[in-house]
């Protein structure tokens, strides 16, 4: 590989040069990865370490970065702060370049003030509060979407189906009603109507009540932001009770058992999603090398997680060299990055300059990509 | 919509609602009836009756499919095994009580209920189950007001349950034993009852009613898990409360008085259907205070 590389050009060949003299000195790139692997959210975080590990392995085989090959050193954040914090203190006293990480929101905010103290580069590819901006020191960079962008893909969704008057039902919960929320703030801020804003008791069976005051407001769409267990009996006696327009479902609905319970009803409703491996056409070949590697299918931020990692590498490259700052600087710069689960382009915040929420409907009894 | 066709649809609702409510509210009324107890595992042997109803029907479908023919069959073996299981549960954990104070044997009862959803929690993971039923959404459009054919079978099922149950009553000598071992239990050992027998009959029935009405929530409602008896059986004692405790027309009026007004209550302009429990049990606090006996109940309560 690197002897393709030296021949290919003068000025590449010249650059190898120049690599393969830092493998010599420089030795490994240590890169960082905090996730909760144990604990109640360790699956996830495994699912994260894997994709980490896979990303890296394919960069090393590929030639390293700058010449350099990638060591990875986890750090257990086990979604509680303290133990994270213990964990990136660690990470940093072993003088890693940088980290790729962050699943739980409270157990990253506090990483976050020691990577940022000691300006290592980070790329968080789950965590998604919204509080999570305000303590960043300009190191970190979010590269999944917040409730925010739900609201905008669900908006653009509505607006795109030609919808005028919305109803939306939320269960009082701080996710659920949050989402509602801002959707309500959002489609009334477009001049357009809210006709029914509705709290349903959680666990409650029987929502015939609830279905006819929704019919009776004879809205475009229905809303639902909260979760599957309830949201598909909303759906299906909505069904029942005659009501034949749009429905749409928060993220808190992805389930296949939402479809399950529903049954017949449940065709055609609509459901915004985190960019999971599976709806994601790019990520073909990223899952059959996670499965052939790890023997399981990947988990809901696989590839988010590899997209970190790859977009991490991308930036120490074009930094061209090892330091924080440059890297940083490259990270912040970067623009259109192709990453499996769509471009990535930051904000000023660094956030995510697009909603990466995909828009799934379902079909025959299968959650399948809209279009 | 215009508000008259509002009103009529949320009059199907509630009467739709309230003949669940009913049902389960028949056992309740049935058991305090007989022996005074406030059977608080009531709710928990109708969410029992509809995970055995989905068992079964997982077993038969293959044979007779998930259709009405499999539902009713799976309805009827379901309310033998869980009426039956019923009669354990008492013979187990009430008939020791029977002599002891009355609050020792209410609390037995909220026992009881948390071994039954503790035990189906661990079997099911808490999962939510799919409850699958080849069932569509058909139905008459009268006028505005849609009622699919579903529905009328399941109100018409419970219907022919309650006819079934007050002709038992009133019309067979099993059901003059209930009614006077209801008024005086020595005065029925002395004319020769076995009132032992009885009693475990009483639980046969009313249980076995909590399982019909489970399994007609499954069908309707599409899912089942765990937790589903617990409001479902506040709401069926208060309805039981509201036709008078230990009245089993009672308990059927009740039913449907407390389904109508949860339906009309979501109605009432700038009140959310959020407020649907507030009414259901404000209505419970008010009787308790002014009318313990409820509508058609005769004995005056002791309150717990």
């Amino acid at each position: 590989m690197k002897k393709t590389l030296l021949l290919s050009s003068v000025g590449s060949a010249l650059t190898g040069l120049l690599l393969l003299g830092q493998v010599a000195t420089a030795g490994d790139l240590k890169v960082g990865i905090m996730v909760p692997t144990t604990g109640s959210e360790a699956t996830y975080g495994k699912d994260m370490e894997n994709a980490i590990n896979l990303a890296a392995a394919e960069i090393n085989k590929a030639g390293g970065v700058l010449g350099m090959n990638i060591v990875t050193m986890t750090g257990d954040a086990a979604c509680d702060p303290q133990q994270a914090t213990a964990a990136a203190s660690k990470l940093v006293s072993a003088e890693v370049t940088a980290v790729v990480g962050g699943y739980c929101s409270g157990a990253t905010m506090p990483t976050m003030k020691i990577y940022g103290d000691a300006n290592i580069p980070m790329v968080i590819p789950a965590a998604n509060s919204t509080k999570l901006i305000d303590i960043n020191q300009g190191n970190a960079f979010q590269i999944n979407s917040t409730g925010f962008d739900q609201v905008k893909t669900a908006v653009g969704l509505f607006k795109a189906k030609g919808i005028n008057k919305l109803a939306i039902i939320h269960q009082g919960d701080g996710y659920s009603e949050d989402l509602a929320k801002l959707t309500r703030e959002s489609w009334t801020g477009m001049g357009k109507e809210v006709v029914a804003y509705e709290v349903v008791n959680k666990g409650e069976q029987d929502q015939s009540a609830l279905v006819t005051r929704i019919k009776s407001k004879a809205p475009d769409a229905v809303f639902w932001t909260a979760y599957y267990a309830d949201g598909s009996m909303v759906i299906k006696q909505l069904r029942q009770g005659g009501y034949r327009n749009l429905i749409a479902v928060g993220d808190g609905s992805n389930s296949p058992k939402l479809l399950e319970i529903a049954g017949k009803a449940a065709e055609g409703v609509y459901c915004f999603s985190n960019p999971t491996v599976e709806y994601l056409p790019a990520a073909k070949d990223f899952h059959k090398n996670y499965k052939a590697t790890y023997k399981q299918d990947p988990d809901a931020y696989a590839a988010l997680s590899y997209d970190g990692m790859k977009l991490m590498v991308d930036a120490i490259t074009r930094a061209g060299s090892t330091d924080k700052k440059a890297i940083i600087k490259a990270l912040a710069e970067t623009k259109d990055f192709t990453g499996i689960a769509g471009p990535i382009t930051f904000t000023d915040k660094n956030t995510l300059a697009r909603s990466n929420f995909v828009i799934l409907v379902a079909e025959g009894g299968k959650w399948v990509l809209n279009k | 919509m215009s508000i008259q066709d509002i009103l009529l649809q949320q009059l199907a609702n509630g009467l739709i609602l309230g003949s669940f409510y009913a049902l389960v509210a028949l056992g309740y009324t049935m058991v305090y009836g007989i022996i005074k107890l406030l059977n608080f595992a009531h709710g928990d042997l109708y969410m029992l009756g509809s995970f055995v109803g989905f068992v079964i029907l997982s077993i038969l479908s293959p044979y007779i499919g998930n259709s009405w023919a499999g539902i009713l069959c799976s309805m009827v073996l379901s309310m033998i095994a869980v009426g039956l299981f019923g009669v354990l549960i008492q013979r187990i954990a009430y008939v020791p009580m029977l002599s002891a104070p009355r609050l020792s044997i209410l609390i037995t009862a909220l026992a009881v209920s948390m071994v039954l959803y503790n035990g189906v929690m661990a079997f099911t993971d808490g999962q939510y189950l799919a409850f699958k039923t080849d069932l569509g959404f058909e139905g008459l459009e009268f006028g505005n007001v849609f009622i699919t054919y579903t529905q009328m079978i399941l109100v018409g099922a419970s219907i022919i349950l309650m006819i079934v149950l007050y002709l038992f009553v009133h019309k067979t000598l099993y059901g003059k034993a209930m009614r006077a071992i209801a008024i005086d239990q020595d005065a029925c050992r002395l004319m020769g009852i076995n009132v032992n027998k009885i009693i475990a009959l009483t639980f046969f029935i009313g249980t076995s009613l909590a399982a019909a009405a489970g399994i007609m929530a499954g069908t309707y409602y599409g899912s089942i898990h765990f937790f589903m008896g617990f409001v479902i059986g506040l709401k069926a004692f208060t309805a039981a409360v509201i036709g008078g405790i230990g009245s089993i027309p009672g308990a059927m009026l009740g039913g449907l008085l407390l389904g109508l007004l949860e339906s009309f209550g979501t109605q009432i302009p700038f009140i959310g259907t959020e407020w649907k429990d507030v009414f259901s049990f404000g209505i419970l606090i008010l009787l308790l205070v002014f009318k313990p006996t409820g509508i058609l109940g005769k004995t005056e309560i002791e309150r717990m």
